[in-house]
């Protein structure tokens, strides 16, 4: 791999060490034709339909950590964002923000996962970009990917398809991401069997939408977990939202670790879990299609959809009480006592 | 967090086997519902009103987590007393953090809770009334604070940086200041000092039925202070006429130390009844009641907002008092300020600390005081009531659903 063990800032500047990285790292990882051309652009095949396209940066601290690492994260994360519009994802680009010193054999092995990640999804990296940022000023490794996806005839999934009487589901067991990071963060994942849930949803969703073609709406459940999706799904609708607490599917690993950090599982962030709302008639092929695929063995039916009180996510306890289900803050601070 | 009451399905998980001992047996709804009951005719005994009281932030936070109150019945009502060591701690403790943050070469070390209380200070140059410094706005000015978990952790950034003074912010009531004093007793690293804000809860507690208009019937005592403390520190309770019993934090705890409170209404007598015996002696913890009284010696305090409470506090015995912040660097510290003028102006802290109001009662609730922008310190700690009644929506009340 060149002369070099580690990222110089010389590897982001065009030349000769930027040509070495490409060839020996990213096109023989990616094994992917229109990269290995190193055209300014790829120029790729339509197979029809309607285009979705999105973009997603990716910064995780540690980059390798129990269940996943950031170049898996960089291609599901974007995978799923277009697999919940119901576009089956196809083409993907990646960016990547290099820290100087940064080992070269760790950067060959966040590529191999990418390509791993993005076999499993049906996708192929066609472009890509490096950058090098002085030591210091980066946190190792950034990456960001765009995707593209394309939305086969007759699909129609979104919000604008949400009613009162609607089923909620999930793919599985919630707040294994947010906590595995967290515990590997605070030294506490040693002896824990938590791990993240970082997947491509592309085939289960494929899965779902074969079983019940009518499925209303799709999120996956990233950043602020089952509470800011349930916060989104009833802002300014005259909807609400009920989840059923005794039904969310939890590790027990989870429940453990999010007691011990004081954080609610429900906030916490997937990678590859997603929320699916369907008609009450379909929500039993729902789970059974879910609970067939790999990726939604322990999937769930958690909640309905509710007249009153719109514009409210609720949580409806083991005991019959209920309580708001509200959006989370940002920053999540530890408990003193 | 999630309010599981069985673990998942699949089987039991490799954390099955201290389901008992982390307290799942007692989110068993059966159980709950039982005690539901048993409260519901206790009330309808009583035939009058009953007010309970609890006096931690963990118990609001179980009360919001688990929507409780919604199991209680009519005429029982059980209001937050003062339980949040953030929400009262002196705002000049507050404003003498930030001054040691500021002193060059010092590292202050904090609880993440803390950074965003408002101290004393005016914020300069912020245009939206009365903002106040906290920790968060001296470091964005180039103060040295550090979040840490424990004073442990910050004892180990005194080692890692040798050449630094850490100051360690020890925020909290009886429960976090044995800590402090088990670290002090091993050997600390000689550039570590502590900011002393310990808070001792028995005497305040003490004040309570002395306030006007006070009309508490009984008292949930914190369990986890009172696994440190024992329980006879707060017979003067019990003498006063309230009925008192140390409770756990799962639902069942709460409902079976509720229960415990309308027995002792329902006899006519007032006494300590432990409903917590799983964790509590009536002792204490012995070996932690001694450390700490090795380390520390009764000392005034501030309530924030609140009045000075004799022996409320804890301070560095002179054998210790190397360690003491306010030794190290008596520069930082200032006068106190005038008790009315310690919360931001229309801030309403001290009486929803008090038990006086509800925070829905404060006009500022929600509206200009958020878990995003608090403007005081009952929003900003997770021990604070506002917050917890912003994290659940306790404001609603009991919600009811209408479905499709």
């Amino acid at each position: 791999m060149g002369r070099y063990e580690t990222i110089r800032l010389s590897h982001g500047s065009g030349g000769r060490l930027t040509a070495d990285l490409v060839r020996d790292i990213f096109a023989d990882a990616f094994a992917s034709e229109p990269l290995a051309a190193l055209t300014d652009a790829a120029v790729l095949e339509n197979p029809g339909g309607r285009l979705a396209f999105t973009t997603d940066a990716h910064s995780v601290a540690p980059w390798r950590f129990p269940g996943g690492d950031i170049g898996r994260l960089a291609v599901a994360g974007t995978v799923n964002d277009l697999a919940v519009m119901g576009a089956r994802p196809r083409y993907l680009s990646a960016a990547f923000l290099l820290e100087e010193g940064f080992r070269l054999d760790d950067l060959a092995e966040v590529a191999r996962s990418m390509k791993r990640t993005a076999d499993e999804a049906g996708v192929i990296i066609v472009a890509g970009d490096t950058k090098v940022v002085e030591r210091g000023k980066g946190d190792g490794i950034y990456i960001a990917t765009a995707g593209v996806g394309f939305v086969p005839e007759g699909r129609d999934i979104g919000p604008h398809r949400l009613a009162a009487g609607g089923v909620l589901l999930v793919n599985g067991t919630l707040g294994d991401h947010g906590l595995a990071v967290m515990a590997a963060r605070q030294g506490l994942d040693a002896g824990s069997d938590l791990r993240s849930d970082v997947a491509p949803l592309a085939s289960l969703v494929e899965a779902l939408l074969r079983a019940v073609p009518a499925t209303r709406f799709l999120r996956d459940l990233t950043r602020g977990g089952l509470a800011a999706v349930a916060n989104e799904m009833v802002e300014g609708r005259a909807i609400g939202v009920r989840v059923f607490d005794a039904e969310v599917p939890l590790s027990a690993d989870v429940v453990e670790m999010s007691e011990m950090l004081g954080i609610d599982p429900m906030v916490a962030a997937n990678e590859g879990k997603l929320l699916a709302v369907v008609a009450p008639e379909d929500a039993d092929a729902a789970l059974a299609a879910m609970r067939a695929h790999p990726l939604g063995r322990s999937a769930a039916v958690i909640g309905d959809i509710l007249v009153q009180p719109a514009g409210m996510a609720l949580v409806e306890t083991a005991y019959g009480s209920r309580r708001v289900l509200e959006m989370p803050v940002e920053e999540q601070l530890p408990r003193i006592c | 967090m999630s309010g599981r009451a069985h673990p998942p399905r699949g089987g039991p998980g490799p954390a099955a086997a201290n389901a008992v001992l982390r307290g799942e047996a007692f989110r068993d709804p059966r159980l709950v519902a039982a005690l539901a009951r048993r409260i519901g005719s206790a009330v309808a005994e009583l035939g009058r009103p009953v007010t309970l009281m609890h006096i931690c932030g963990t118990h609001e936070h179980a009360l919001g987590r688990f929507a409780l109150r919604d199991l209680l019945p009519e005429g029982l009502t059980l209001l937050a007393g003062p339980g949040c060591p953030v929400c009262v701690c002196d705002s000049a403790l507050i404003d003498a953090a930030i001054g040691l943050a500021s002193v060059p070469g010092v590292m202050l070390a904090s609880f993440g809770d803390m950074l965003a209380v408002p101290g004393g200070l005016p914020l300069r140059g912020e245009a939206r009334g009365d903002v106040r410094m906290s920790l968060l706005s001296a470091r964005a000015r180039g103060a040295t604070v550090r979040t840490v978990n424990s004073i442990f952790e910050a004892a180990e950034l005194a080692r890692a940086h040798p050449q630094r003074e850490v100051v360690f912010f020890s925020v909290g009531f009886e429960t976090t200041v044995v800590a402090t004093a088990a670290l002090l007793l091993r050997r600390p690293p000689t550039n570590l000092s502590i900011l002393e804000a310990n808070y001792y809860t028995p005497p305040a507690t003490g004040l309570l039925p002395t306030l006007p208009g006070f009309a508490v019937d009984g008292m949930l005592l914190p369990g986890h202070a009172a696994a440190v403390t024992g329980t006879a520190v707060y017979r003067g309770l019990a003498a006063a006429g309230i009925a008192c019993t140390v409770t756990g934090f799962e639902p069942a705890d709460m409902l079976a130390g509720v229960a415990a409170l309308l027995q002792q209404l329902l006899e006519g007598v007032a006494r300590i009844d432990n409903s917590y015996r799983r964790v509590v002696a009536p002792e204490g913890n012995l070996r932690a009641l001694a450390e700490l009284t090795e380390v520390f010696e009764p000392a005034p305090r501030r309530w924030r907002g609140i009045a000075d409470i004799p022996d409320s506090g804890f301070d560095l015995r002179p054998a210790f008092r190397r360690h003491s912040a306010r030794t190290r660097f008596p520069d930082a510290f200032q006068a106190h300020a005038e008790a009315a003028q310690e919360h931001p102006a229309g801030c309403r802290c001290a009486d929803v600390t008090l038990g006086r109001i509800t925070p829905d009662a404060c006009p500022l609730f929600g509206r200009r005081c958020t878990p995003d922008s608090p403007y005081g310190p009952c929003m900003v700690s997770h021990e604070g009531t506002c917050r917890a009644w912003q994290a659940y929506g306790m404001r609603h009340g009991r919600i009811a659903v209408r479905t499709a």
